[in-house]
């Protein structure tokens, strides 16, 4: 008596557990929800993946309530043996051809949606995406439509965050520099390996502005969990305004903001080795090459021409706004967004309080082997941003510098 | 075979010539040990029984190992941006647990309970090859030492279970802990192997008469289904950890993009291995639920056939689904659609398993004892797991739910919730055979409950945590992804923390129990068939004399033990009893076997084993060592080769000269 009643009590939490699991699509506000698709290709998994669970569900229910039935029915209330059965082949193929029918059932749209998902014919934009140690670079190639129809001219380079242009099939050339990353927009797509030496395709396209969290998901090393990215989905006529704010010519600061010309001669001291600012010069006139190379093992490092255009620094994983600022921007209406995104970083809205820690000492706030013990396999190389030993004067200076990189 | 039985007039020939065997005194270095009943015999013992024993308790501590790893993370990830581990530290944290529980734990764990009762549930006295399964013991005993010793020596492995290159390079891993990883696997692999072959022969060969293949108990079905999924796939690994090795320790390229490797190579190699690994570690607590419920049920196992040939079926279709590991790896939508199909039809022989031991169920006569509500726990489950499992067979559906908890969440509840459910099962079931008392019952209960509720709480919040898209191998988690309605990342992340905590106590439990039904004068001994039980283990003494049984019974039906019990009439199908356990026995002993023959003790095993950590140690440390790692490996071997597998003096009659023989019934002792 006891136990079935302990029973009935297990069964009905952990029906409870995956009722719970099922309705998971529902939550709110949750930047990664896997079941809230915001593009047409996550909404084709979406509308694959309901059913699926769906009928998972309803097999769940039928196998608990059988055990729950057996439980109840054939406890032993001192009844005489039972017979010694064997089986019952004609009920043991029904019950094996039935699952085969519901395998069916899932499998024929599972291979549709497969291809769907792998189409390349209808690309409307291409951008190239290279995971490194611990972030992303987005490379917007000016070839083709790119150039033709979104005026991208001269090749944009950018990271943190990828900005697309909204109903537009956007298709990501994913691959690596070093380690193996994975590229994962939830609300736009599935996620697809960043694999170095190779280039996998991944179909993107948002369908309402606004921006779109996303995780490196492939396991990358020591800083795994601070390689995150952001998907920015702009109307066509913010993205054309976002385009021609990229290809801006640069411009020193001004000499009324003496501390900004200070920066630009610190940042060309400390930074520019790896950093790259199109069409910052040097000191004798000739153009600043960054060259990440020579000191960092993945090769590369974000480049800073445009850094306050985009919210985030650090592999997406700080923002550059302050909280307040930020839900401005995150929460606001589709028709507001553009505008709102794109005015950038003002100085009221920067995040002192991180970019400050982070170059006061990088390796503190996101764990990058800052060891030099640990630096011999690597020739000296570092992993990422080493700690650079600025003074507070030194950091105000590149602060304000920054802060004109918009 | 190690086993001889002769009558004392007849002479035992090896390859057609009469031989006078002088045991190892030709080596003139160890006298071979004689029987004792101190801790030493645990070293050089070659009994099955023992063995079983030796590696319950080895693999359990490693159990409690990996428990504690696994509690680190949670506690790690119960709030945002944790503190209590470290980067580093956290990812050789989730690299150790999962390695540990499945090369340390649920792998040697199975393979302890087939020592022991797969000979018994045959009728068999020992293993085919007793030295060589010492061997086995010993090799992953030292294997997950020194696999562990690595967390002294400069930190463990870092690069996940799966290690994948090229992360898994000293450019990228610059610590030792990867070189500890891949020998330890590669040592504690050899015990695989050697045990695969071991129990295949045994099971091939040494049933006792009239045991057809379908009268065999459905859980040394299983370990036989297992153990050729172990002798194709631990090869595999071993060649995948080879090249990791060489890349590694000689600068080989295997996997260095810039000479042209592809990394994907490494990831085919570890699933091709590593998914029938998944049924490497499921199907031998299959086989123990499937024991367990027809012994509750009172009834014999619904559908024998088809549960034995869908564990083979699995084993089969089990090689065609590797890839559904990589479907977000860039494969190409033809390959993704042939592992999606292949992992969609693996599911249906599960799904038989399912119906069938429900239907075990159906009709019976249910007791509710600690074995039962484990096995029942393993039914509802699994099935869980399984189901998830359906979804994310759905490959757009799986590029969504990969690498997130939502998996994590699904092969807990097939690993902790299926596997160890069912080791748990065999624990309360076994434990009287194997140590004369029964657990107790109460305290089993609460032993249970704590590890119901708990593992559902710790991992039913992942699935919730999956899908609102919180990533796996992850050291921190943020406030600012983790939502704000129900679903939210925070609370769910708190309640599976939580949950962690309660199985925790439920398996500290488990250890409770154990002392207490062994301190505690109030346990008496067990009746000798404490469940009324089917299989042939329960038809001898418990525990078993070494010889196992003092008969070898003849088969004559699936159940034999039940069948010697209960009649059934021919026409009302009703079943009476005619005999209790003890008559049983009694009558199968009232005639024993004459000059009963075991193979005896030996240091060599032990040696052997010893000498393949210290090859590990060399390799990364010093050539030097390496190369006195290796003399003593050569040194071992021929001195086992050199000693018979029976010792002289134990119960072993001369050969007598001019007989030609050819009466034995076994002629070679190669053991």
């Amino acid at each position: 008596m006891k136990s079935s009643r302990r029973w009935s009590t297990a069964i009905k939490s952990t029906l409870a557990v995956s009722a719970l699991t099922f309705l998971a699509g529902c939550a709110k506000d949750a930047p990664q929800d896997t079941w809230q698709p915001a593009g047409p290709n996550a909404e084709k998994i979406d509308n694959l993946q309901r059913p699926v669970f769906y009928v998972a569900g309803i097999v769940g229910v039928i196998v608990f309530a059988a055990v729950a039935w057996v439980i109840f029915r054939y406890r032993d209330r001192g009844q005489a043996l039972p017979e010694q059965t064997h089986g019952k082949p004609a009920l043991e193929i029904t019950l094996t051809v039935i699952p085969v029918l519901i395998l069916i059932g899932v499998g024929v749209p599972t291979v549709g949606t497969i291809f769907d998902l792998a189409k390349t014919s209808d690309t409307e934009m291409t951008i190239n995406v290279t995971g490194q140690q611990w972030w992303w670079e987005y490379d917007y190639p000016a070839v083709g439509d790119n150039a033709d129809v979104y005026g991208i001219s001269e090749p944009i380079v950018t990271s943190g965050q990828l900005v697309i242009p909204e109903d537009t099939k956007v298709l990501l050339r994913v691959t690596s520099r070093d380690v193996i990353h994975s590229y994962w927009i939830p609300k736009l797509n599935g996620k697809k390996d960043g694999v170095p030496g190779r280039v996998h395709l991944l179909r993107l396209e948002g369908s309402e502005p606004g921006i779109y969290a996303g995780q490196c998901t492939e396991f990358c090393g020591l800083s795994h969990a601070y390689m995150r990215m952001e998907t920015v989905v702009l109307s066509k006529t913010d993205y054309a305004a976002w385009v021609a704010n990229q290809l801006e010519p640069y411009a020193s600061p001004s000499a009324d903001n003496a501390l900004a010309v200070e920066g630009e001669k610190l940042f060309l001291q400390q930074c520019a080795r790896c950093h790259q600012v199109n069409g910052l010069l040097n000191p004798d006139g000739t153009p600043n090459i960054a060259a990440p190379d020579q000191y960092v093992v993945s090769g590369a490092a974000p480049n800073l021409t445009n850094l306050m255009t985009r919210n985030t620094f650090a592999g997406a994983s700080w923002d550059l706004l302050t909280p307040e600022c930020r839900d401005d921007v995150w929460n606001a209406s589709s028709a507001e967004f553009g505008a709102k995104y794109l005015a950038g970083v003002s100085e009221d809205c920067l995040n002192q309080k991180d970019l400050r820690e982070w170059l006061r000492n990088a390796p503190e706030k996101k764990p990058m082997y800052a060891d030099p013990t640990k630096l011999t396999e690597t020739g000296g190389k570092y992993r990422g941003m080493p700690a650079l030993g600025l003074t507070e004067d030194q950091i105000n200076a590149i602060v304000a510098y920054l802060l004109e990189r918009k | 075979m190690a086993i001889i039985e002769r009558p004392s007039s007849e002479v035992a020939v090896v390859g057609g010539a009469s031989v006078g065997v002088k045991p190892s005194e030709a080596l003139g270095v160890f006298k071979r040990p004689a029987a004792s009943t101190s801790w030493r015999d645990w070293l050089v013992t070659v009994d099955h029984k023992k063995l079983g024993i030796m590696y319950g308790v080895a693999a359990f501590f490693f159990f409690i190992v990996g428990g504690v790893e696994a509690l680190l993370i949670r506690l790690q990830l119960i709030a945002p941006n944790g503190k209590v581990l470290n980067a580093d530290q956290y990812n050789q944290m989730f690299t150790m647990h999962a390695t540990t529980m499945v090369f340390l734990f649920v792998m040697p764990m199975a393979a302890a309970f087939a020592n022991y009762f797969v000979p018994l549930q045959i009728g068999a006295r020992d293993v085919a090859f007793p030295r060589i399964n010492a061997f086995g013991f010993w090799c992953f005993l030292f294997g997950g030492i020194f696999l562990n010793s690595a967390w002294f020596l400069g930190g463990a492995a870092d690069g996940g279970w799966f290690m994948y290159a090229p992360n898994s390079s000293t450019l990228f891993s610059p610590s030792h802990g990867i070189d500890f990883w891949t020998m330890g696997l590669q040592i504690t692999g050899i015990a695989s192997l050697t045990g695969a072959i071991n129990l295949i022969v045994t099971i091939l060969n040494m049933r006792a008469p009239g045991m057809k293949l379908m009268r065999m108990p459905i859980f040394t079905w299983m370990v036989l289904v297992v153990q050729f999924l172990l002798l194709f796939a631990i090869p595999v690994i071993t060649v995948a950890l080879f090249l990791l090795t060489f890349q590694r320790s000689f600068d080989a390229t295997f996997f260095d993009v810039a000479s042209g490797a592809d990394p994907l190579l490494w990831q085919h190699l570890f699933w091709i291995f590593g998914h029938p690994e998944v049924y490497i570690l499921i199907l031998p607590s299959f086989g123990i639920v499937s024991e367990i419920l027809p012994v509750f049920s009172k009834k014999p196992l619904f559908g024998y056939p088809i549960v034995a040939m869908s564990g083979a079926a699995i084993g089969f279709v089990g090689w065609g689904v590797w890839a559904h590991h990589m479907f977000a790896s860039g494969l190409g939508p033809v390959s993704v659609t042939v592992f999606s199909m292949a992992t969609m039809a693996i599911a249906v022989p599960t799904g038989v398993k399912i119906v069938n031991w429900v239907m075990t169920m159906w009709g019976g006569k249910l007791s509710f004892t600690v074995p039962m509500l484990f096995s029942i726990a393993l039914v509802v489950q699994f099935t869980i797991g399984g189901l998830s499992g359906v979804t994310h067979a759905v490959a757009p559906s799986d590029t969504q739910q990969t690498d997130t908890y939502y998996i994590v969440a699904h092969f807990h509840y097939v690993l902790f919730g299926g596997a160890i459910f069912g080791l748990f099962a065999g624990f309360y079931y076994w434990w009287p055979k194997m140590f004369r008392k029964q657990l107790s019952e109460g305290i089993g209960r609460w032993n249970f409950w704590l590890m119901v509720v708990g593992m559902n709480l710790t991992f039913g919040p992942m699935h919730i945590l999956g899908l609102q898209g919180q990533p796996r191998r992850m050291q921190v988690w943020t406030e600012a992804r983790a939502g704000e309605g129900f679903f939210n990342l925070g609370f769910w992340n708190r309640v599976s923390s939580i949950g962690s905590l309660l199985l925790a106590v439920g398996v500290l439990l488990f250890i409770i129990n154990v002392v207490y039904t062994h301190k505690s004068k109030k346990v008496a001994i067990a009746p000798l068939d404490p469940w009324d039980a089917r299989t042939l283990e329960w038809m001898t003494d418990s525990p078993p004399k070494e010889h196992n049984f003092d008969t070898i019974p003849t088969i004559n039906n699936l159940d034999e033990f039940f069948h010697r019990k209960y009649a059934q009439d021919a026409n009302t199908h009703e079943l009476t009893q005619v005999a209790t356990a003890e008559e049983v026995l009694a009558e199968m002993n009232a005639h024993p076997d004459e000059h009963i023959h075991m193979p005896s003790r030996s240091y060599w095993p032990i040696l052997l084993a010893l000498a393949l950590p210290i090859i590990g140690y060399g390799l990364i440390y010093n050539r030097v060592i390496l190369a006195v790692g290796a003399a003593m490996v050569v040194l071992t071997m021929f001195g086992w080769s050199m000693e018979p597998s029976t010792s002289p003096d134990d119960d072993f009659d001369p050969p007598a000269p001019g007989d030609g023989g050819g009466h034995t019934k076994e002629l070679a002792p190669l053991g």
